[in-house]
């Protein structure tokens, strides 16, 4: 059969070309697969909740607890299905493994992006790459949100309210930008049909679209070889072929990430609609977005308040907040292979410990999200009195920059602790070895 | 280098081509962005989306009793959510729930505890007194503060209203004080006395306002 296809379809200069990629044998290198093993889990499942999901937020009666004829039991549609998914056997699961995959896809992708930020991987010619990459997290991201708006319960109306405002509060543009991405004032008659399009076709496209060209470009460019690679064959590609050394590999990883994904999914509930309850006026107490956005969040809790107009263009904290200093992070993200000057190519993955600087900017930088993700929880320290209410902006925002710059400093000193062990290291077997000689 | 370069008095293939596509692209795209326009529906404004006009009723928000009238004996210094109750066109009570913006927090205190900046006429004998519960930083519904019973806290980025003082943000991100509602009793009923004082969420200025109240009478008239 192989002859016959290859016959027709040149199957074998597939095999060349593709197949037989090489991958380094590295535990690191597995992160950017999981994270796409996560994406097709994701499709997977988000194709079998679409069949029974119904996208819109018109009124039903609820046929759990249909009311009296007079006065009817009235949910919107889309919350109704929820609840319909949730009796389903197996329903709820299926919700459960959908939502903590997408949280796992974002977190893999984070880490994943560590890895080539600490190991130099971004540098040329690989820049392309981080580019189409961080592209993806923001694509995954804003998918994440607009699948958790999708179940409008009580928590994603109040999301979606949130992200509504956020996008209104650009300025001169921001009205007409809010009410043409979520059909009309909020909330309106179309706002589910309009985030399911968004959820399930838009950018659930751009996002294979960027991972379709994320691994032909690793392919092309191939990975960037870890540091055995180096010692064992100079300039040489080092690993294992895809076909038939990788796969099976990449299949058990699957299948064993799928079951860990799985097993917690039955005993961690996440999103628990029916807890939340239909959209209501009652606010959600404390409520908080996941945890990648929690930053964003955060800085919203502290940015202390005010307005002023340009031209008729209102700017105010929320526009900061939510819109400015995203974009100014993820800028700079976009910067970091331009700040690189050096003019050769790279093909080994460096040790971070020998550029402490750049390590201690990363480390220095995740400290600052991660100081504004605690800032997230403004209202929950303030009511176990942590802080109070006088002092908590005072406190988040001296550790919004005491934090980072300590974690800086400790960086740079911990890499040289490890620099001097490695020489006293080296001159110990040095002179170990000139031992031996005498 | 030459140093005469002919002079073709006909335009170049390239400059063609580059022409036809850019005038092709232009017309691409402004055609994309009209149909972005239609991604934008008309607002109309209907009397469920209208806010709160003189006359409303003040109704339960809660979903345990939505729709049962609110009575002086509900009120507390914790805040009761309410919709403004107004009518339709054949006269049927309506609730104005069609814009979740428009729902009213009330509170009744003990008399003297309400203060300036808060408008004394616009609240029933300084002890009742109603607001928007619409937070002006991001639109979330503001609830009772767990530490300072009386105070308001907004459960999304913890701004803070103290409403004996005009709802006045005492703490957090807010831009502006919550939007006072002059509300007044007839019979057992509260009633709304009058338009918000000030603009509430998700209204940007003064004008966009005032151009919504007169939108509002000139349907109603």
């Amino acid at each position: 059969m192989n002859q016959w296809l290859d016959e027709r379809l040149n199957i074998s200069r597939l095999n060349d070309k593709f197949l037989r990629k090489a991958f380094p044998v590295h535990h690191s290198f597995f992160l950017g697969e999981i994270t796409l093993f996560s994406l097709i889990i994701l499709i997977i499942t988000g194709i079998v909740l679409a069949l029974s999901y119904e996208p819109s937020n018109s009124l039903v009666v609820n046929s759990f607890d249909p009311g009296t004829t007079a006065k009817p039991n009235m949910l919107p549609a889309a919350y109704h299905s929820i609840l319909k998914l949730n009796a389903m056997p197996f329903g709820d699961m299926l919700r459960r493994i959908h939502h903590w995959m997408a949280n796992i896809m974002v977190a893999a992708a984070v880490i994943h992006m560590m890895r080539i930020y600490f190991t130099g991987a971004f540098k040329k010619p690989r820049e392309i790459n981080w580019w189409i990459g961080l592209l993806l997290l923001i694509f995954a991201a804003l998918t994440a949100v607009t699948g958790y708006i999708l179940p409008y319960d009580n928590y994603s109306y109040n999301t979606v309210k949130v992200v509504y405002g956020i996008a209104a509060s650009i300025p001169w543009i921001g009205t007409w930008l809010a009410q043409a991405a979520f059909a009309g004032n909020f909330p309106g008659d179309g706002i589910i049909p309009r985030i399911y399009g968004y959820h399930i076709m838009l950018l659930p496209g751009i996002l294979l679209a960027l991972t379709g060209a994320h691994m032909l470009l690793m392919i092309k460019q191939k990975h960037t070889q870890p540091q055995y690679a180096k010692r064992l064959a100079y300039k040489k590609i080092v690993g294992v072929p895809l076909l038939t050394q990788q796969t099976p590999i990449m299949l058990m990883l699957t299948l064993l990430f799928a079951g860990i994904v799985i097993l917690f999914a039955a005993f961690i509930p996440v999103h628990p609609s029916e807890f939340f309850g239909p959209p209501s006026t009652t606010p959600i107490n404390n409520i908080k977005p996941d945890w990648y956005l929690l930053w964003v969040f955060g800085a919203l809790a502290i940015i202390p308040s005010f307005e002023f107009d340009i031209f008729g263009g209102f700017i105010g904290s929320e526009f900061v907040g939510a819109i400015l200093l995203p974009t100014v992070v993820i800028g700079v993200m976009f910067a970091v292979p331009m700040l690189d000057r050096s003019k050769d190519m790279n093909y080994y993955a460096e040790n971070p410990t020998n550029h402490p600087v750049r390590l201690a900017i990363g480390t220095a930088f995740m400290a600052m999200l991660l100081v504004m993700s605690v800032a997230g929880y403004k209202p929950d320290l303030i009511s176990a009195n942590v802080l109070t209410t006088a002092n908590a902006n005072t406190v988040l925002w001296i550790l919004l920059f005491a934090v980072p710059i300590a974690t800086y400093f400790a960086t740079i000193g911990i890499v040289r602790g490890i620099r001097s062990l490695r020489e006293a290291d080296e001159r110990e077997s040095m002179a170990h070895a000139a031992a031996a000689d005498d | 280098m030459t140093r005469y370069r002919k002079q073709d008095p006909e335009i170049t293939r390239r400059r063609f081509i580059n022409a036809a596509m850019g005038t092709t692209a232009t017309v691409g795209i402004v055609s994309l962005v009209g149909v972005l326009g239609t991604a934008n529906p008309i607002f109309r404004l209907t009397r469920d989306k209208m806010p709160p006009v003189p006359g409303d009723i003040l109704v339960h928000a809660e979903p345990s009793r939505e729709g049962q009238l609110v009575k002086v004996s509900d009120l507390s210094e914790k805040l009761v959510r309410a919709w403004p109750q107004g009518k339709a066109e054949d006269g049927s009570p309506l609730i104005r729930k069609g814009d979740p913006n428009n729902v009213l927090c009330i509170f009744r205190f003990p008399k003297g505890q309400i203060v300036a900046p808060t408008v004394m006429e616009a609240t029933i004998d300084s002890e009742i007194v109603a607001y928007s519960d619409i937070c002006t930083h991001a639109g979330c519904s503001v609830a009772n503060d767990d530490q300072n019973v009386g105070d308001m806290k907004c459960p999304c980025h913890s701004g803070q209203y103290d409403p004996k003082r005009g709802c006045k943000v005492i703490g957090g991100p807010p831009p502006r004080p919550l939007a006072q509602l002059p509300i007044k009793m007839d019979g057992d009923n509260l009633v709304v006395g009058d338009f918000f004082l000030e603009f509430p969420y998700p209204f940007l200025t003064e004008q966009e306002w005032q151009a919504r109240i007169t939108a509002v009478k000139s349907q109603l008239a």
